[in-house]
């Protein structure tokens, strides 16, 4: 007799290799759409061409790749320079109340979504807002700031949006930090800012890579921030792919622009780990 | 012990840091608070009456229902076939090696870093390709692939502290691997599971970009409605909304915290 | 049993005569030439061991020789490459570990964190579809043999360390295993408890009757708890006997120098009789085993071991002169550590009562060695 040694196999994997099918499927679909010919006001698509892609070249489209670029990358240098200082402290604070306070405010966000999220900073940065309400009644400013419908705005916003996932990345990062290295580096005579910046910092290296990267791909998938705050004025791919789609029923396109951004994104990590290479090597 | 000026200079500093980052992080939340309860249409501060009637409004405007109960049937379906298809790859995926195995992984996972507005368009081209029609089996089947991931990872987590040790001791004691699945492998997993799913109903409860694209008035969730809503509306309506939606996250969370330990379920507890 | 290397014994037990199988009839566990394999590195390498029915049997030797996958094979946690594995007389290689009743206690003692100690005991027996009433009788009975009375509800992390490993020792025992596997179950003790559980587990052994194979690297522990010792390395048993004569008459330079303390001086093969051999150090002559001698003409240098307690203070015929270079009190004990150069390259370790006389640092001393437990094997170059 034979034993089975690999109880439950096919049972526990076949759905997951089922709803990995479907997600292949759905990208398959994309890809193929990208290089499609459009038939105006139909949902179906015409022969082989890729002119979709060349088409992307001008200059109203390049503009948007490169603001959805630098929104990425203001996106997560910020998110990283708040975020640092926000996971050493929910990491390394004795009091659990601390912990847990900061823990539930920087989580929360996370699960929000970006509807709610984004309509509240309209609250906040309206020319009716918050901030103008407040600027004006102590008469700091006569006129209201146009905060909304600028790269600023977005930019505050995308940062809001994607700092809980890189504070909870990097804080899973200093957590697994043997604090033994500190204790050493302290022993040794090195003072709180010299143990910081020679032993802790370089060695949560992995994390910071892992929470740009992170925080790129997010932002990139942001399309109700750059749709609400950025009034039309700042766009991001996210909201050209649906504008075609949608306004024009030009779906090929939209597939294109999807698979650019895509390409997009995964050359931009990829650059990115390669420029961080040293910092994620670090460690034992 | 005393510690040296500069180090009590920094502390200080670093405190203040941290409130601030806070401050930014719930800023929005407070102000929507106020707002919600200004009794006037217009936007403004400090509110000069208060007032519930855009609670109100929020139960009574129809899209919000609609959109309240497609999410939540969504929700449950998505969450709950994410939950069984999720945990059971990551006890493949942690116990045996097989042809691919990297590969699914890496389509299981993938939907992190692909734009969810690239999934959306790809489950409303797939789901026309091949004539479905645009009702609740495509939504569903996107959430799932989008909040599969963190059920995976959270019970991978799990997974790797469980001491494989227990379930041969069970075998040793002559448990046939279904008890062991079912007495030792599954209790142990349990806060791992109900925590992924925790997750994946709360991001299949709030997901915007995809369900855009797949959805159809029939099928809208609320987050789509809400966002159609503020495109058309400027009151405060979703000022509330938002304040209903903050508390109960914000609660299921602090909930979640106290029984099953955030800290350990996002992997940012102390190790060593 | 003589001491006669595994090697040598195997090639009978191998051949198929009736007296092998009558033999077959008192053995619980039985490897035959078993063979494990991880990707490159060889864990066993044709091993073959027989343990008796009801023998406490240790598994003794360094680090990573292959002791825990000698276990795991006999549990069915790992299934050879090559060879047999039979427990009862039964064929169980390919039997899966719930069909082979045997009872492991870990180092962790994996006891179920999630169930209470009564659970945790009752597992097996709730496994095999014992009836409830018969589950609660045979917990409470065993909980009361193991001092565990009083504790059934406790969860494994309200426990001791020395409370947990009873548990798990009570949770493997219940089921009455054919064989109890213990892979070094003391070592997370620390030294007073380690020695109270190491009688207490000796205790029950033997008033159950159960066969034990019992994994340690730990020497004195092995010596100490074993009816009989196998000495692993690089996944071969080299040896197998009492602790007796496994200390006394080692097979091999390996087993000499790894259990006990021993000195190796240089000596020079005087003759060989029959069992016997004489070898000639300095001024003395002293009768050593002869088959690691066997074929070796007399005139050559051979290696004799010695343990520290056989060497004592002499004058007149004596062994050895040297020097005391270090001495180190123990409490009951003294350490003298002498250097010989005539006598051995290394330095040579004697014991004295710390109430004797002990000979300070500096004294040239003279030595004689005592008893007929030396050992000899031919020299090696260095
Ligand atoms: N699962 C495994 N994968 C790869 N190599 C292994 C595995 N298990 C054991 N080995 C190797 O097999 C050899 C024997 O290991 P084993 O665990 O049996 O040693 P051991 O005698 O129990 O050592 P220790 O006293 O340190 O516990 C070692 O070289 C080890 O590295
Ligand atoms: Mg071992």
């Amino acid at each position: 007799m034979k034993t089975q040694r690999r109880p439950f196999f096919g049972l526990f994997a076949t759905p997951g290799v089922l709803v990995a099918l479907l997600f292949a499927g759905a990208m398959v679909m994309v890809l193929q759409f990208s290089v499609r010919l459009q038939i105006p006001g139909s949902l179906d698509v015409g022969g082989f061409t890729f002119r979709n892609f060349t088409a992307m070249l001008h200059p109203l489209y390049a503009r948007v790749f490169l603001d959805t670029l630098w929104l990425c990358v203001l996106t997560a240098v910020f998110s990283l320079v708040l975020g640092y200082p926000l996971a050493y402290a929910l990491v390394r604070s004795r009091r659990v109340a601390v912990k847990s306070a900061i823990l539930i405010i920087t989580v929360t966000p996370l699960f929000l979504g970006e509807v709610v999220r984004t309509y509240s900073w309209v609250v906040v940065l309206g020319n009716n807002g918050f901030i103008n309400s407040l600027l004006l009644d102590f008469q700091v400013i006569a006129q209201p700031l146009r905060i909304l419908f600028t790269l600023t705005g977005v930019t505050i916003v995308l940062v809001h949006v994607t700092l809980p996932v890189v504070t909870i990345m990097l804080a899973a990062a200093i957590a697994h930090i043997d604090t033994a290295y500190e204790k050493a580096a302290e022993s040794l005579g090195a003072r709180p800012v010299r143990v910081f910046f020679t032993v802790t910092l370089p060695l949560s290296g992995p994390g910071i890579v892992a929470g740009l990267a992170t925080a790129f791909a997010w932002t990139f998938s942001a399309f109700a921030t750059p749709q609400l705050i950025g009034g039309g004025k700042v766009n991001m791919i996210s909201n050209l792919v649906y504008q075609l789609g949608f306004g024009n029923f030009n779906f090929p396109f939209a597939a294109s622009l999807s698979v650019a951004g895509l390409a997009l994104t995964f050359a931009s990590i990829a650059v990115l780990r390669l420029a961080l290479r040293p910092l994620e090597k670090v460690g034992p | 012990m005393a510690q040296p000026r500069s180090g009590r200079l920094l502390f200080w500093c670093g405190r203040l840091v941290v409130v601030a980052v806070l401050g930014f992080m719930i800023l929005p939340a407070v102000v929507v608070g106020i707002a919600a309860f200004n009794a006037k249409a217009l936007l403004s501060f400090p509110p000069q009456q208060l007032s519930l009637r855009w609670f109100v409004n929020v139960f009574t405007y129809e899209d919000f229902q609609v959109g309240f109960r497609n999410g939540l049937l969504v929700t449950v379906a998505a969450s709950s076939i994410a939950l069984v298809t999720g945990a059971a790859f990551a006890f493949v995926l942690d116990r045996y090696t097989f042809n691919a195995k990297r590969v699914v992984e890496g389509l299981l996972l993938a939907p992190l870093v692909v734009p969810h507005f690239t999934v959306g368009l790809g489950f409303l081209i797939l789901a026309a390709q091949i004539d479905m029609s645009r009702g609740y089996g495509v939504v569903i089947l996107a959430h799932v692939v989008l909040v599969l991931p963190f059920v995976l990872r959270s019970v991978q987590i799990s997974l790797s502290n469980l001491n494989p040790k227990l379930e041969l001791a069970a075998a040793s004691l002559g448990a046939r691997p279904g008890r062991v699945l079912l007495t030792v492998t599954a209790p142990l997993l349990l806060p791992g599971l109900f925590s992924g799913w925790l997750f994946a109903a709360i991001l299949s409860f709030n997901e915007f970009t995809a369900s855009l694209f797949v959805t159809s008035q029939q099928t809208q969730t609320l987050p789509v409605a809400m966002y159609n809503y503020v495109r058309e509306y400027a009151d405060p309506t979703m000022a509330a909304l938002s304040v209903l939606y903050i508390v109960a996250t914000a609660t299921l969370l602090a909930v979640a915290n106290r029984y099953l330990g955030l800290g350990k379920v996002l992997n940012v507890e102390h190790t060593r | 049993m003589s001491s006669i290397p595994v090697d040598a014994e195997t090639k009978v037990g191998a051949a198929p005569d009736l007296a092998a199988a009558a033999r077959a009839q008192d053995l619980a566990v039985r490897l035959d030439g078993v063979t494990k394999r991880f990707g490159n590195t060889v864990a066993l390498n044709d091993a073959w061991l027989q343990v008796r029915r009801g023998e406490f049997l240790t598994l003794l030797g360094p680090s990573g020789c292959g002791k825990t996958t000698m276990l795991n094979l006999v549990a069915g946690f790992l299934f050879p490459d090559n060879g047999e594995v039979f427990i009862d007389g039964a064929l169980v290689t390919d039997v899966p570990t719930y069909e082979r009743e045997i009872g492991i206690v870990f180092q962790n003692y994996a006891l179920f964190p999630h169930m209470t100690v009564a659970s945790n005991v009752g597992y097996g027996l709730k496994a095999r579809g014992v009836a409830q009433r018969e589950i609660a009788e045979r917990v409470t009975e065993i909980l009361a043999m193991m001092k565990l009375a009083g504790l059934e509800d406790r969860k494994p992390g309200q426990l001791s360390g020395g409370q947990q490993q009873r548990v798990a020792l009570a949770r493997a025992l219940v089921i009455r295993p054919k064989v109890l596997l213990l892979d070094e179950p003391f070592s997370a003790l620390d030294k007073n408890l380690r020695s109270a559980m190491q009688i207490e587990v000796k205790e029950i052994q033997r008033k159950l009757g159960v066969t034990t194979i019992f994994v340690t690297h730990d020497q004195s522990e092995a010596l100490s708890l074993s009816d009989r010792i196998a000495v692993v390395s690089e996944g071969k048993i080299r040896q197998i006997g009492t602790p007796q004569e496994i200390y006394r008459r080692p097979a091999n330079r390996f087993i000499a120098s790894f259990i006990g303390e021993v000195s190796v001086l240089r000596a020079r093969l005087e003759r060989i009789e029959k069992s016997e051999a004489v070898v000639q150090v300095g001024a003395a002559s002293i009768t050593v085993p002869a088959g690691p001698l066997a074929g070796q003409s007399p005139g050559i240098t051979v290696d004799l071991f010695v343990r520290p307690e056989q060497l004592c203070l002499a004058s007149g015929d004596v062994a050895l002169e040297g020097q005391v270079a270090t001495t180190v009190y123990q409490g009951d004990h003294v350490d003298l550590y002498i250097d010989a150069p005539a006598a051995a390259s290394t330095r040579i370790l004697m014991r004295l009562p710390s109430h004797d006389r002990v000979p300070g640092a500096g004294a040239t001393i003279g030595l004689a060695i005592g008893g007929h437990d030396a050992t000899a094997f031919p020299a090696v170059e260095s």
